[in-house]
């Protein structure tokens, strides 16, 4: 069953008297627990393919549904709680709220979600931070930790709710080849046991290997679709 | 800690450039308001007990013939104040709940009489003392001599009418039956204080509507100075009623003491001036015993006794009221003049500012300033505050779309810059208001005084004394509570307007 539905999806952003088409009649079904990459160069619409999936941008033509819900009638109140609730998202910045220390931006969805109570907050926020390893640094704030310790914590953040989704827009972007090979392995663990779906865009061939299923994007039209490349 | 205080708190201390400079702005907001709200208040204050409390009362009620409003400080027009007709009547409405105390009184220009010399003009107060000295306590002081008493002739001359008179006529007032205090003379006078010319009396004279001329000699029982406001106030010698009824022809306490027969009443009441005469026994003959006639006299024989009067039976020109506590000046204004109205009484009330002219119209700019001043720093602090947080927001627009995107709302959003200007608010403000409290008691301390009449508007009196009452600490709250939501507004719509997507577009 497809956990994210695209039908014939277009976006087009106006550019002075032109007009971009970042996306041209996109359709895409991506199944529960897929460990999914999308693939393409830099400008091919893989960005903006990710923000319409995470009801961060709206198309300008087609339907998304994100598991099994229409996103494009939803208001602004009903998109919230659907990101909330049901993705996940990890910047190519990381963006982690800078005055928070590792444990508060772990806890911050939680607390934003107002249905768990603090014992459970506490078991949740543990485990995540020490399934990506950070329990040393539990009390640091972002500045403190390098990049790689910096996605980790986007990485738990991203999976505190127990979404059913998470999308990673260049996850890897901008840390080192050993770093970046760490913080997959870490996704594609936590694809398996929390069976979360995951769907990150790359344009990075080594990452490559580390998806379950592949497509390509190329002047905003899917070219190229792989399965099971591992 | 709540999640979003806790997020505001750190936010604070993260961007502590910007807020110190908000926190700076609303200090000195919250500081200048406190004591500007303080300087309007012990205006006001000054203004009620210099002036309400003790020379005018709330409302003056005056003729209806009358054509100006200004019967206290606007006679150098030449014209008498006019009579109030029917005082028995306007009398009787004195009885209202809504008046706390009432004074009738005459006010009115003279011409002091001093032969060979320039002429001279004076203030007169015309009053029963006793109660003058009831309706406003201790409103003068006596420096030297004494009040005269009720139902006796005298005059309470102000230093600063005697000052003038020095300087116009070369002659200084001396209470009857006092002699010369030295360290009182003004510095010219003293170089002379060994032939100087000693006045004990005042003469003058007043005017009738009818345009006759009538003088009057009456002792200068003390000389006075006014407890505050010397330099407005001061020019009013308060003279006994009876001195001024006769100098202005007016019907006396002793005339309406008359008793005149009925056939006397028929007499007077006769329209052909003929009949006056029609009587065969007009002329008689009869026979002059003694020959020889004293002027003496004659003159006592003719002057008008002493006798305990109805000092409240003659005429009055203006009435001082006094409202009620809790009455304002605007209901009473309409109430009284409504009654007035209704029974076609011919006098008109009217409002303390009003019946001191130009004095009243500057206290009243005097306050719109202060006013203007503190909603201009009101206005000043919103603009600002209101630019700087807008500008914090844009700069945090890739955070907080990056909050929207993992699942806060608007509202979360919103509250949290609230929480960080609410919190800016209650230190900084808060800091700014105690400076204000502590500036405002040491200018009370400091008990700063002045001679200038400007000055004593702005301070309502002759000491500024700005006074912090708990309304005015509310109001100073409530100011701070008011910029802070009016200045949070914009950058608030700035905030709910951030999307998701700008936090990915700026990565």
């Amino acid at each position: 069953m497809s956990v994210i539905s695209v039908k014939r999806v277009e976006r087009d952003y106006p550019l002075g008297k032109t007009t971009v088409h970042a996306l041209r009649g996109v359709d895409l079904e991506i199944p529960e627990g897929s460990f999914f990459s999308i693939i393409g160069p830099s400008g091919s619409g893989k960005t903006t393919l990710l923000n319409i999936i995470g009801c961060i941008d709206n198309p300008t033509a087609g339907t998304v549904s994100i598991d099994g819900e229409e996103t494009t009638k939803l208001n602004d109140k009903q998109i919230t709680d659907l990101r909330l609730h049901k993705l996940g998202f990890i910047f190519q910045n990381f963006n982690l709220i800078p005055v928070l220390n590792v444990w508060e931006n772990v806890e911050f969805p939680l607390l934003l979600m107002k249905t768990h109570r603090k014992k459970e907050i506490k078991a949740r926020v543990e485990k995540l931070i020490a399934a990506v390893g950070l329990e040393q640094h539990a009390h640091h704030k972002p500045a403190e930790l390098s990049g790689g310790q910096r996605q980790r914590v986007a990485i738990a953040r991203a999976l505190v709710t127990n979404p059913k989704i998470i999308l990673a827009d260049e996850p890897t972007a901008n840390l080192d080849s050993e770093t970046s090979h760490s913080i997959l392995k870490l996704m594609r663990d936590l694809n398996e046991t929390e069976k979360t779906t995951f769907v990150f865009s790359t344009h990075d061939p080594d990452v490559l290997k580390y998806a379950k299923s592949i497509v390509q994007i190329k002047d905003g039209k899917l070219v190229h679709a792989e399965e099971e490349v591992i | 800690m709540p999640l979003v205080l806790k997020i505001a708190w750190r936010n604070i201390w993260r961007h502590k450039g910007k807020c110190l400079v908000i926190g700076l702005i609303l200090f000195l907001g919250a500081f200048f308001m406190t004591v500007g709200n303080s300087i309007i208040s012990g205006m006001n204050a000054g203004l009620t007990e210099n002036i309400v409390n003790s020379f005018t009362g709330d409302i003056v009620i005056i003729s209806d013939e009358q054509d100006h409003n200004n019967v206290l400080l606007d006679m150098m027009s030449g014209k008498p104040l006019k009579v109030i007709r029917n005082y028995e009547a306007v009398e009787q409405v004195m009885d209202d709940a809504l008046v706390h105390a009432f004074l009738p009184a005459t006010a009115g220009v003279v011409m002091g009489l001093e032969p060979g010399a320039e002429m001279i003009t004076y203030m007169l107060l015309g009053v029963n003392i006793e109660r003058y000295q009831q309706m406003f306590p201790g409103n003068f002081r006596v420096t030297e001599g004494r009040v005269f008493n009720s139902g006796e002739r005298g005059i309470l001359i102000p230093e600063l009418v005697r000052t003038a008179s020095y300087e116009f006529l070369d002659y200084w007032f001396v209470p009857q039956g006092e002699s010369l205090v030295v360290e009182n003379l003004m510095e010219d006078a003293f170089a002379y204080k060994h032939s100087l010319e000693l006045r004990s009396d005042l003469v003058f004279m007043g005017s009738s509507h009818s345009g006759s001329f009538f003088d009057v000699q009456v002792p200068v029982t003390g000389i006075i100075e006014y407890r505050a406001l010397n330099k407005i106030w001061g020019n009013y010698a308060i003279v006994d009623i009876e001195s001024f009824r006769e100098a202005h022809n007016y019907v006396t306490g002793a005339d309406s003491a008359i008793e005149v027969s009925e056939d006397r009443l028929d007499l007077l009441a006769l329209n052909a001036f003929d009949e006056l005469f029609d009587f065969d026994d007009l002329l008689a003959d009869t026979v002059v015993e003694g020959d020889s006639f004293n002027f003496e006299e004659l003159q006592q024989a003719f002057v008008r006794e002493d006798s305990p009067l109805d000092l409240d039976a003659g005429s009055f020109n203006l009435v001082f009221v006094k409202l009620a506590e809790g009455v304002s000046q605007k209901d009473g204004l309409a109430h009284l003049n409504q009654v007035f109205s209704d029974n076609n009484l011919n006098v008109r009330a009217v409002s303390w500012q009003d019946s001191v002219g130009l004095i009243g119209s500057m206290a009243v700019m005097v306050k719109a300033a202060l006013n203007i001043f503190v909603m201009c720093i009101f206005f000043v602090a919103i603009i600002i505050i209101m630019n700087t947080l807008s500008m914090a927001a844009l700069e945090r627009v890739t955070e907080i779309g990056m909050m929207r995107a993992i699942g806060a709302r608007k509202g979360f959003l919103k509250t949290m810059f609230l929480c960080e200007t609410g919190m800016l608010s209650f230190f900084f403000g808060g800091l700014g208001i105690a400076a204000g409290v502590t500036l405002v008691y040491f200018l009370r301390a400091a008990n700063i005084t002045t001679e200038n009449e400007i000055l004593q508007l702005v301070y309502g009196g002759n000491s500024f004394h700005p006074i912090l009452t708990a309304t005015d600490f509310l109001i100073g709250v409530t100011e701070l509570g008011i910029v802070t939501v009016l200045s949070v507004l914009y950058p608030l719509r700035v905030v709910g307007k951030i999307v998701p997507l700008d936090a990915v577009a700026r990565d």
